[in-house]
């Protein structure tokens, strides 16, 4: 036994030796062009912008940039996107989830594949032709607005654009996909057997869902949250295509700095606080799931052995 | 298994799955509707695409034939080749070097991956507008590589950061997922290593290459954001046209090119289904593969 497993051993060694390099170029593109140039925009935060011609100087190093990013304009502009990306991502969930579920549990194999497959053809149209998509519905003269008073339930036409509800509708299409998917492979990992088992124990539907369900599918929950959470933060085409002043985000803002203000400090200072606050709101939010799930595990009264030996 | 499901209360049973099929369908309208509207507005005869003047095929007609447009279109086809290309060479090696070569740098090497993955596309939009400004050489006008323009150079770097991130995450997944004895059986036969990988370790990850090929392709078709930053005129792909076009001037051409591209990328789509399908993956993995990677 130790000599086969020693014969093994030295077998992979062989195989193994070269393959460190393999991951050489990737390190490289990565580092050339991801780090160097995002510790780059790290660095323009602290310059300033001389005259109206130059966007950027950076002989003088200062934090008068990020006064000027937390000056309340901006700031409120900031904790409007949070509350956009929060509520979103919390709404993708509640959408998503009930319909992974079903997607997982409650189709037939046979249908499973066609009907996965049917979530994600929408997002084959660009990301910018969705949103045009719900510009046509929601506008004044859209078929929304239209049908809506041909019927006789509105006098005047919808006016629905330029606000935050329809840019607030918008990511969360737009960001529904990322929520399923991961949630999809969670529950589709996880055995019926476990549920059933649940179930001959004498557990109700909603404690098996709670106790089992639930907990085996977190990991995939996290990865939903997160996938949708981030990207939707830095979201800057559905809030300029839907949202005009009311719905702006922090993205349209840093990205004005650069088609528009052409000031480059202000806008990499804006990216640095952009990339903090989703960060910080991942930390407190994984900090709350921590206790959160400490609570639970101290008040569950029974804990099942994990697996036998024979089984791993 | 049907025993089990018999002592079940049939009742409320059939209430929950009523109710999620509901919701099920629900979704499915809600994500349908928007592309639904693009379709139909495609056959939009009138000027603007937003106001219904009219059912007819203009918006084909001047879609198809109108010389920007098309060079957009084929701006962003090769763009996504290049990304596809870039990305699968690149996120396959580290791939295998993640499942196979694991230590101490696996770490490091992951947590830049996820970092790219969380990173804001604005963030490394303006990054790299900055960063290619600073660089120059084959990345501005005046030092071009012979034969590729440098905003097409842009396309490509800009786009494969992202897509090389997925790619090596899908092969990494897949090649865990994967006993190593093969190769090690391979090498207890003296196969060289170029001969294992070509015959055992390439065609045991295919799946999740082409799942990461497809992806990358994708997501460079889908990227507006990273283009309208890094591209230059006469080099700017389709999302970058439309972006312009809803800050000026909405015209039906932009639903008819869309509604055309979304039947081409299904065709494409479906062969990769059928390639897959006869390597003898069920119809539930191939949609798993293209979808989430396997």
């Amino acid at each position: 036994m130790t000599q086969r497993v020693a014969e093994s051993e030295r077998g992979a060694r062989r195989i193994r030796a070269p393959r460190f390099l393999m991951a050489l170029p990737a390190w490289i593109w990565f580092v050339c062009f991801f780090t160097l140039p995002v510790l780059w925009i790290v660095y323009y935060s602290f310059g300033y912008k001389p005259d109206i011609f130059h966007p950027i100087a950076t002989d003088k190093l200062s934090l008068a940039t990020y006064r000027e990013a937390f000056s309340s304009t901006f700031l409120h502009v900031f904790s409007q996107t949070l509350q956009i990306s929060i509520l979103g991502t919390f709404l993708c969930f509640l959408i998503g989830f009930p319909f992974a579920y079903w997607l997982a549990t409650r189709v037939s194999a046979r249908w499973r594949g066609v009907l996965l497959g049917l979530v994600i053809v929408p997002f084959f149209v660009n990301f910018l032709v969705r949103t045009i998509g719900w510009l046509i519905l929601l506008s004044p003269n859209g078929p929304v607005s239209s049908l809506l008073q041909r019927w006789g339930l509105r006098s005047e036409p919808l006016h629905l654009l330029q606000t935050r509800g329809a840019v607030q509708l918008g990511v969360v299409y737009n960001y529904l996909a990322l929520m399923i998917l991961p949630l999809f492979v969670a529950l589709d990992r996880l055995d019926p057997a476990m549920r059933e088992a649940s179930k001959d124990l004498g557990a109700s539907r909603w404690k098996t869902f709670r106790q089992v369900t639930l907990p085996l599918a977190a990991p995939g929950i996290v990865a939903g949250l997160l996938l949708v959470f981030i990207p939707l933060t830095g979201d800057y085409i559905t809030a300029l295509v839907l949202g005009g002043a009311k719905g702006n985000m922090a993205g349209v803002m840093v990205a004005s700095q650069f088609t528009v203000a052409q000031n480059w400090a202000l806008g990499a200072a804006q990216a640095v606080i952009l990339i903090a606050l989703i960060m910080a709101t991942v930390g407190v939010f994984a900090l709350i799931a921590l206790v959160f799930r400490s609570i639970a595990r101290a008040s569950r009264k029974i804990t099942l052995p994990v697996a036998t030996e024979g089984a791993a | 298994m049907s025993s089990l499901s018999l002592r079940r209360p049939r009742r409320q049973r059939d209430f929950v799955g009523l109710v999620l099929r509901i919701w099920g369908i629900a979704v499915y309208a809600f994500l349908f509707t928007p592309i639904l509207v693009i379709v139909v507005y495609s056959f939009n005869n009138g000027r603007s695409m937003l106001i219904w003047s009219g059912l007819g095929l203009d918006g084909y007609r001047t879609g198809t034939t109108d010389p920007t447009i098309l060079n957009a279109v084929k701006t962003s086809i090769v763009a996504a080749s290049g990304t596809a290309i870039i990305a699968t060479t690149l996120g396959t090696f580290a791939g295998i070097a993640l499942a196979r070569r694991k230590g101490k740098w696996t770490v490091l090497f992951m947590a830049l991956v996820f970092l790219i993955l969380v990173t804001p596309e604005i963030v490394d939009a303006i990054a790299l507008l900055i960063w290619y400004v600073r660089l120059g050489g084959p990345f501005g006008p005046n030092a071009p590589i012979p034969g590729v323009s440098y905003g097409m150079l842009r396309l490509w770097v800009g786009h494969s950061l992202f897509a090389t991130a997925v790619v090596t995450l899908i092969v990494r997944a897949r090649l865990q997922g994967l006993d190593e004895s093969l190769e090690e059986a391979a090498a207890d036969l003296y196969a060289p290593p170029a001969r294992r990988f070509r015959q055992i370790t390439l065609p045991l990850m295919f799946p999740a290459v082409l799942a990461g090929a497809l992806l990358a392709f994708s997501f460079s078709l889908d990227d507006t954001i990273i283009s309208s930053f890094v591209s230059v005129a006469g080099a700017s792909p389709w999302p970058v046209y439309v972006f312009s076009a809803v800050r000026n001037a909405l015209r039906p051409q932009v639903a008819s090119v869309s509604t055309l591209l979304l039947m081409l990328t299904l065709f494409a789509i479906g062969c990769v289904a059928f390639v897959l399908r006869r390597g003898g993956q069920s119809g539930e993995e191939v949609a798993k593969t293209m979808t989430v990677g396997g």
